[in-house]
């Protein structure tokens, strides 16, 4: 198994474990809808995905699941208030504009969110800028400068910061460690290199 | 197929992924038929065609619903000399996205039409003469149920997919909401669920054009005759709005017919209004796009009837699913099926926009649906045009 999939695999499962079985699923950014497909299977979830490719959403229809190409937040505005029991957003949120709107509407749609990141203030990243002087490229950050999409990358301290101010509650977290797989306990925002929170408001 | 001989002739001939050659046959239904109106006719015809075989259980019949000016024949030819195939035949066929090696694909004329389906060309019993414009108002769900009447006969028990772009679009969802339990799966492109004011206002001008044709004659026209020139105008300007600006500009530019070259086969098929050396005006056609729209409408003269172009641009006009329901997302709310909407980005007629409203609606309403915007630049027509992305999208979902 290569490391990505790899990795995908743990991502998946922790996610998976979270969501609450016959629940309202929404996944922004689904992708080929791997984990809607997985949450369908485990826990018999109704789930949208959303994304903006056509190759994406092709994927998804294959897997006879629910895909909608188009722009997230259009998407959530012409929902009612607490429409979905779970929001997911997995590995996207550092890909979109303005995230403090996204994180809001997600948590007006959903009941709650759940999102899942590459820490960026992971040692080997700060590694990387301090003595490359470079875009940190390892097994978090695997693409070139020049091959990568636009990021706006963001730290476990980051995001804390930003739920405390912002008012909302974590109710469930996780740290892996580099190997995306071990959880990590001390230092987290050096040492983990994944993170995953489940908030609410 | 429907016929032993021409099977024969299939195996022997047709090239791998044609359906070969068709024919078209009629259903006739003896059982009086109540528009939305609240008029009765006492039966009707349907042209139709189909392709593939129905299964034994009558479940792999996949329903294929036309646009405004399109007809039954949406694939295959209809003799060995035919050079125009059917208008969706690059995506009928064995081994194609509506593959008839599987599905039992099916199209027919819409009631109101005019090219073997009863519609206004066709002779009112009462009077012994054509309807004309004695002819009920018709409606998407009039040319939906006589639809299900018709596949019922040929002994379809559940449509696996009924699929349609445009005015087919709104046929495939109002299907969905009359016969929830009798479709699996609806395939909507181009489409809208209430014709905007925009599309409102070409058909206008288009029934104007006809209206005011001193040939149109209050409707009730010699057969072969009628407003030609008004029917023609109207078939150019609708015409315009299935292309797009990008399309044109690269199908035609800024050329002029001078710049033509004299010889070939395509200086002799599209007439250039006499524009020659010798004998020139200033308003024949002088560019490429006037000559083109020339044809398009002297060609629609002879193979669509005037009135029947009033009848079917008024059911589009009054087409909204939500009308009589609080919102779109209630209308939608008896569906079975799942759903599949495609938009077009260049489409602006029935905009990526009003497509997405109707996959909106159908996730609101807790139901499977999907929707993919292809990036196109050829405007509303797209969906007809070669696209491997979406036959790869409409094959995963058929089979999914």
């Amino acid at each position: 198994m290569s490391l990505r999939s790899h990795k995908r695999t743990v991502d998946l499962q922790v996610i998976t474990d979270w969501v609450t079985t016959s629940s309202r699923v929404l996944d922004l950014g689904c992708g080929r809808g791997v984990l809607l497909q997985e949450l369908a299977q485990q826990k018999r979830t109704r789930g949208i995905g959303v994304d903006l490719e056509v190759d994406k959403i092709s994927a998804c229809v294959k897997r006879g699941l629910s895909a909608y190409q188009g722009d997230m937040m259009a998407f959530m505005e012409s929902f009612d208030d607490g429409h979905f029991d779970h929001v997911i957003c997995s590995r996207t949120l550092e890909e979109v504009d303005e995230p403090a709107r996204v994180i809001a509407e997600a948590l007006r749609v959903g009941r709650s969110f759940t999102i899942g990141f590459a820490n960026h203030g992971f040692w080997k990243n700060r590694l990387d800028a301090l003595f490359l002087g470079r875009k940190p490229r390892n097994d978090v950050y695997q693409t070139s400068w020049g091959e990568s999409r636009p990021a706006n990358p963001l730290t476990i301290a980051d995001f804390e910061d930003f739920c405390r101010n912002h008012g909302y509650r974590i109710t469930k977290r996780v740290h892996l460690r580099g190997d995306w797989k071990t959880p990590n306990r001390l230092f987290p925002n050096l040492c983990a290199g994944y993170a995953l929170y489940e908030l609410t408001h | 197929m429907n016929d032993a001989a021409l099977d024969e002739f299939e195996a022997a001939h047709a090239e791998p992924g044609e359906v070969g050659v068709v024919v078209p046959q009629d259903y006739v239904s003896d059982e009086p038929f109540t528009f939305d109106c609240g008029r009765t006719i006492p039966g009707f015809t349907i042209r139709y065609e189909t392709y593939g075989r129905l299964n034994a259980t009558g479940t792999n019949a996949i329903l294929v619903c036309h646009a405004l000016s399109g007809d039954h024949h949406c694939a295959g030819i209809h003799h060995l000399t035919d050079r125009k195939v059917g208008w969706w035949n690059n995506i009928i066929g064995p081994g194609k996205a509506l593959d008839t090696n599987h599905y039992f694909v099916a199209c027919a004329n819409v009631i109101g039409g005019c090219q073997g389906s009863t519609g206004p060309l066709s002779t009112d019993p009462e009077t012994g003469r054509p309807y004309g414009i004695n002819f009920p108002i018709v409606t998407i769900n009039d040319m939906v149920r006589a639809q299900e009447r018709w596949l019922r006969a040929l002994g379809v028990t559940q449509l696996h997919a009924a699929m349609g772009g445009s005015m087919g679009g709104m046929q495939v969802l109002q299907f969905g909401i009359t016969f929830p339990g009798f479709v699996k799966r609806m395939i909507a492109m181009a489409t809208t669920a209430r014709e905007s004011a925009q599309a409102i206002a070409f058909n206008e001008v288009g029934r104007q054009a006809i209206l005011q044709d001193p040939d149109w004659a209050d409707g009730n026209y010699a057969t072969g005759g009628g407003p030609k020139v008004g029917l023609a105008i109207a078939r150019m300007m609708a015409h315009i709005t299935y292309l797009s600006d990008a399309s044109m500009a690269r199908k035609f530019g800024r050329r002029t017919v001078a710049e033509r070259p004299r010889s070939g086969a395509a200086a002799a098929t599209v007439p250039t209004a006499g524009a020659t050396d010798t004998e020139s005006h200033a308003f024949d056609a002088q560019f490429e796009v006037e000559s083109y729209l020339r044809y398009q409408g002297k060609s629609f003269i002879n193979r669509f009837d005037a009135n029947s172009y009033l009848y079917i641009t008024r059911a589009l006009d009054q087409f909204d699913l939500a009308a009589g329901s609080d919102s779109l997302e209630a209308a939608f709310a008896p569906l079975e099926a799942r759903s599949l909407v495609v938009g077009f980005t260049s489409d602006w007629l029935f905009t990526p926009e009003q497509n997405r409203a109707i996959a909106m609606a159908l996730l609101r309403a807790g139901k499977n649906a999907s929707y993919a915007e292809l990036t196109t630049d050829l405007g509303h027509d797209s969906f007809l045009l070669e696209s491997p992305q979406l036959y790869d999208l409409v094959r995963d979902f058929l089979t999914s």
